[in-house]
């Protein structure tokens, strides 16, 4: 079990050595090769839900000491939770591989950045202590600096430096939380004992709680991001290849609620409960603002972009409200709008490398050329929106519901961005795919071709899956969300 | 008679170092007049010389064991673990940059010998600058040391730039080494003590309230002379001109030896004797380490030329490994480990400079570097990796020396100091980030000629550049050793 947990992280990097070292004239094996070695890790987490009992909350399985002198060391463990997001993290590797175009999959330096992302992303999910979370955290800005700045769009630039100073800046809040943290602990034990089950039976003091909460919050909200923090998000977005976006949307942003879950509301509850209600607020403004501004967009993957922070906000709403039922929804929402999100980037990218635009205004009527496509854009819409029956509407029903006891006039708002989402949407879909096919250049666009079909074929069974069988997901947060909201519910006991 | 013998040849053995390096340079000088030798005689003496150095110094190290800390030469010259860390960094230093100094120095055609002693020379006086105790023979050491760097600078007198860096840094040089005698010569008057010491010594007896005016002004100007030679702010203005005017090829060493030498000794110094002074002086070093921090960020994002873009860079981390120093025992051993991960930086990209601007050459417009990707893959590859170092990204060593440092100072309860700090590394970011842009994915419209390297550059920069790694994955080992450094002071 030891081995396994750090073949996640292990076996990506070694696979781009792989694709760095094989000679550059070989350009044909690249994406071959990449694509079988982002087989492996997903064949292990496969085999770890067959024959491992991962309905658990948090276990370390294994440590190494880094910084003897200060006691520092490096702790490597997973829950019910951070499995389904390695997975997830895994299974969209795979299929942004498989989906990426003929440039893009014949240059080692992009399979090999894909491949660091994912051995990041993957460390950030096991990590099992701070400072292995904060390594992983910052690390994954290397492979997106080069992804974004060396294959991205017109303006990447100007994208990539705000996207990395953004993370950056938030990153040191983070630092300065570990930090602290590690004093304390230092303090009270000793050693810089930063591990997750150190730190969770710490006691803190209420000022010592809140400043720790906001240190590690604000780092974590920037990722999400959260509505004043959100502005990266859509140039990032716009510039990245589609490979790029369906990471960055699938995961990277799971990235800052996993932390939230996973750091600053177990173990900093007191501060929790002091800024609960700012953070479902602007989570809720979220919602709305990125569907309003969702529906204006002109260019398809902006209007995506936008989208993402709206659902986003569904999540921290889930995650604000603190109740039981709204927590799995936050979660099972991460997994969905991983899956969600992730496709339709990947719709975007096709339509994309056919025409070579994403302006609404320049489609118009491809129905009729590409059929299988519109329905394939139509089915994964459907599960954006929230069509019962399909993903989306599982996570979103089960945040407004849950939160509903606590925030009642925030939740009833939030509920009018599942309208919008509609809106934007389904007249996005209908100004690309529906009228009349006045451009020669749409009318003579190809369908989907199989290995298309291939790459996202898996995510549309996903969106089928969860949202008729949901139990599946919510058996394997339960125990991460029943841990946190029993410490919620201890201290709001406290604080009465 | 035994007794005195021993005491002699213990003598002897503290300041071997200094005096292989010296000899080693007389008998290239002697060789240079006399007998007409070819390039690789000269190349293998030098490097018998450096590796005899280090042998010195591990005598010195089982010296160290038997008598502890020590003071000889009726007490100017002083044995202790700063001492002999100083002493493995400068031979480390020499060694490290042997490459780039003597590619640099074949194509000075008859001046080689000149340049390759000048620095053994300086390598010399720094490496007595870091044993004195004697306040009189850390001037004389310096002053050996900065005046061959001097010279160093104006090596190539053909260029302009490099003239007038040698004079800028002769003048800004001397006027620093004035203010330092001055202030050595404050504190002798008020205790009638050199030694630190018993300056020390007789510091404690009188207390922090009462401490005379002189010796803290005096104090004040010893530590400005040194803060001169570590390019902190505001004493920077001379390090981005003499950077871009030296010759690349010779920056490396002339940056990272002052450095090392200068941070030694202010570590000492603080160790000995700060605790016992009035509380001003923190004060003072707290404008010191931000005002580093902030003109060099915010000089740093707008430079044009990478060699400057580096001195500005210096100019923070100096900064940084300053803050660390004043702040405490503790605080004093993360600024070693920070010091040696700098080195190794620092020395890897000027490698890499002197490969790329040519090793001769003064100014390195940052557009220079573009493409650098296409040109040499490798390079490239190096060059983003002592970039990151720099940044403090993790996995590499910048990252563990400034999170380790930064746990020392919230340790301290210095939180203006670690706000400051975290905030400059946000800047960091943007301005090293830059340059690796341009060198990896920026397209270049023509072609440059692929850039060869030699086999032992190939070495040194992949060894330089694994070391970086290396202590940003496992810097216990390194961390024990600053540790080491400082448990005296414990």
């Amino acid at each position: 079990m030891i081995s396994l947990a750090y073949s996640f992280i292990v076996l990506p990097i070694i696979s781009s050595i792989f694709i760095f070292i094989i000679p550059k004239k070989r350009n044909e094996l690249f994406r071959p090769l990449t694509i079988f070695l982002s087989l492996v890790p997903l064949g292990l987490c496969l085999y770890m839900f067959i024959n491992q009992d991962l309905k658990s909350s948090f276990i370390v399985v294994d440590s190494i000491s880094w910084i003897s002198a200060y006691g520092i060391s490096l702790f490597i463990g997973f829950s019910g939770m951070s499995f389904l997001l390695v997975t997830l993290n895994c299974l969209l590797v795979l299929l942004s591989v498989l989906s990426v175009n003929q440039t893009h999959g014949e240059s080692k330096g992009f399979l090999g950045s894909i491949m660091l992302l994912q051995a990041s992303v993957n460390g950030v999910f096991l990590a099992g202590d701070l400072v292995s979370l904060f390594i992983f955290f910052e690390a994954l800005l290397i492979p997106m600096y080069f992804l974004m700045g060396i294959w991205g769009g017109e303006n990447r630039r100007y994208a990539t430096i705000k996207f990395i100073l953004y993370t950056v800046f938030g990153s040191i809040f983070i630092l300065a939380g570990t930090i602290y943290t590690g004093v304390l602990s230092y303090q009270s034990s000793g050693a810089f004992a930063l591990d997750f089950q150190t730190i969770a039976n710490m006691t803190f003091t209420e000022n010592q709680s809140k400043l720790l909460f906001l240190l590690f919050t604000f780092g974590f909200l920037i990722k999400v991001p959260l509505f004043p923090l959100h502005t990266w998000l859509p140039d990032a977005h716009v510039e990245a290849p589609t490979a790029g976006s369906i990471l960055l949307a699938g995961v990277l942003l799971k990235v800052g609620a996993y932390g939230l879950l996973r750091v600053s509301i177990p173990f900093f509850t007191l501060g929790f409960l002091e800024y609960q209600f700012l953070i479902a607020f602007l989570s809720v403004f979220g919602i709305i603002y990125g569907a309003v501004v969702a529906i204006v967009q002109i260019d398809i993957k902006k209007l995506i972009a936008y989208s993402s922070i709206s659902h986003m906000g569904f999540v921290m709403l889930g995650i604000s409200a603190g109740r039981y039922l709204s927590l799995e929804g936050a979660i099972i929402q991460m997994i969905n709008h991983g899956i969600t999100s992730g496709a339709l980037f990947m719709l975007v990218g096709f339509l994309y490398d056919r025409r070579h635009t994403r302006r609404i205004s320049d489609f118009g009527g491809i129905k009729k050329s590409m059929p299988l496509y519109a329905a394939i854009f139509l089915f994964t819409s459907f599960a954006s929106i929230g069509l019962p029956g399909l993903n989306g509407f599982v996570g979103e029903f089960m945040i407004l519901m849950g939160s509903f006891p606590t925030f009642q006039i925030l939740s009833s708002v939030a509920a009018f961005g599942v309208v919008l989402a509609a809106i934007y949407m389904l007249w996005a879909y209908q100004r690309i795919f529906n009228g009349q096919l006045n451009n020669d250049e749409n009318a003579v666009l190809s369908d989907l071709n199989p290995k298309e079909i291939i790459a996202v074929g898996p995510l549309l069974v996903l969106m089928l899956f969860i949202g008729i069988y949901p139990s599946f997901i919510e058996g394997y947060v339960v125990q991460d969300v029943s841990v946190i909201f029993e410490t919620i519910n201890i201290y709001t006991e406290v604080s009465k | 008679m035994s007794a005195v013998a021993e005491a002699i040849g213990f003598n002897l053995i503290v300041i071997s170092p200094t005096i292989t390096l010296v000899i080693t340079a007389l008998i290239l000088l002697f060789f240079t007049i006399t007998i007409k030798t070819n390039e690789t005689v000269k190349q293998v003496i030098t490097i018998c010389g450096i590796l005899f150095t280090i042998f010195c110094v591990f005598l010195k190290f089982g010296l160290f064991l038997q008598n502890g800390i020590s003071s000889y030469f009726t007490q100017k010259i002083l044995l202790d673990e700063f001492s002999l860390f100083g002493n493995v960094l400068i031979s480390l230093i020499l060694l490290f940059n042997f490459i780039p100094i003597w590619e640099s120095s074949s194509l000075l055609k008859e001046k080689t010998t000149e340049a390759i002693i000048l620095i053994l020379m300086s390598a010399a006086g720094f490496m007595l600058m870091i044993d004195s105790e004697n306040l009189i023979m850390l001037f004389i050491g310096l002053e050996i040391g900065s005046i061959s760097l001097y010279a160093l600078a104006g090596l190539n007198r053909g260029d302009k730039l490099s003239n007038e860096a040698s004079l800028k840094y002769f003048l800004l040089g001397s006027l620093a080494s004035c203010i330092l005698i001055y202030g050595v010569s404050l504190v002798y008057v008020s205790f009638a003590v050199q030694s630190v010491y018993n300056f020390a010594l007789a510091l404690s007896y009188v207390g922090p309230d009462v401490v005379p005016l002189t010796t803290s002004i005096g104090m004040i100007l010893i530590f400005v002379g040194l803060l001169f030679k570590i390019a902190a702010a505001p004493f920077q203005s001379w390090a981005p001109d003499v950077y871009q005017g030296s010759p690349t090829g010779y920056v490396g060493y002339m940056a990272s030896i002052a450095k090392v030498s200068s941070f030694i000794v202010i570590a000492r110094l603080c160790q000995v004797s700060l605790r016992l002074m009035p509380n001003e002086f923190d004060s003072f070093f707290l404008i010191v380490v931000i005002l580093s921090t902030i003109i060099g960020s915010v000089f740093a994002t707008v430079q044009q030329d990478l060699k400057r873009l580096l001195a500005y860079s210096g100019v923070v981390q100096s900064g940084f490994i300053l803050s660390g120093i004043v702040s405490g025992v503790n605080g004093t051993s993360a600024s070693m480990f920070y010091l040696f991960t700098y080195i190794i930086q620092l020395t890897g990209i000027f490698a890499i400079f002197s490969i790329v601007n040519g090793r001769l050459s003064s100014d390195f417009l940052i557009e220079g570097i573009q493409g650098l990707i296409i040109n040499n893959r490798f390079l490239a590859t190096t060059f983003c990796i002592f970039m990151l170092g720099l940044a403090g990204i993790p996995l590499t060593s910048g990252f563990v020396s400034k999170f380790i440092l930064l746990t020392n100072l919230w340790a301290y309860e210095k939180y203006l100091l670690v706000t400051i700090l975290l905030l400059s590394t946000v800047a960091g970011f943007y301005f090293y980030l830059r340059p690796i842009w341009i060198a990896t994915i920026e397209k270049t419209e023509t072609p440059v000629e692929t850039l060869k390297l030699k086999k032992t550059e190939y070495l040194l920069i992949s060894s330089l550049a694994a070391l970086t790694i290396f202590f940003g994955l496992v810097p216990s080992s390194l961390i024990n050793i600053s540790r080491w450094v400082v448990q005296s002071y414990l």
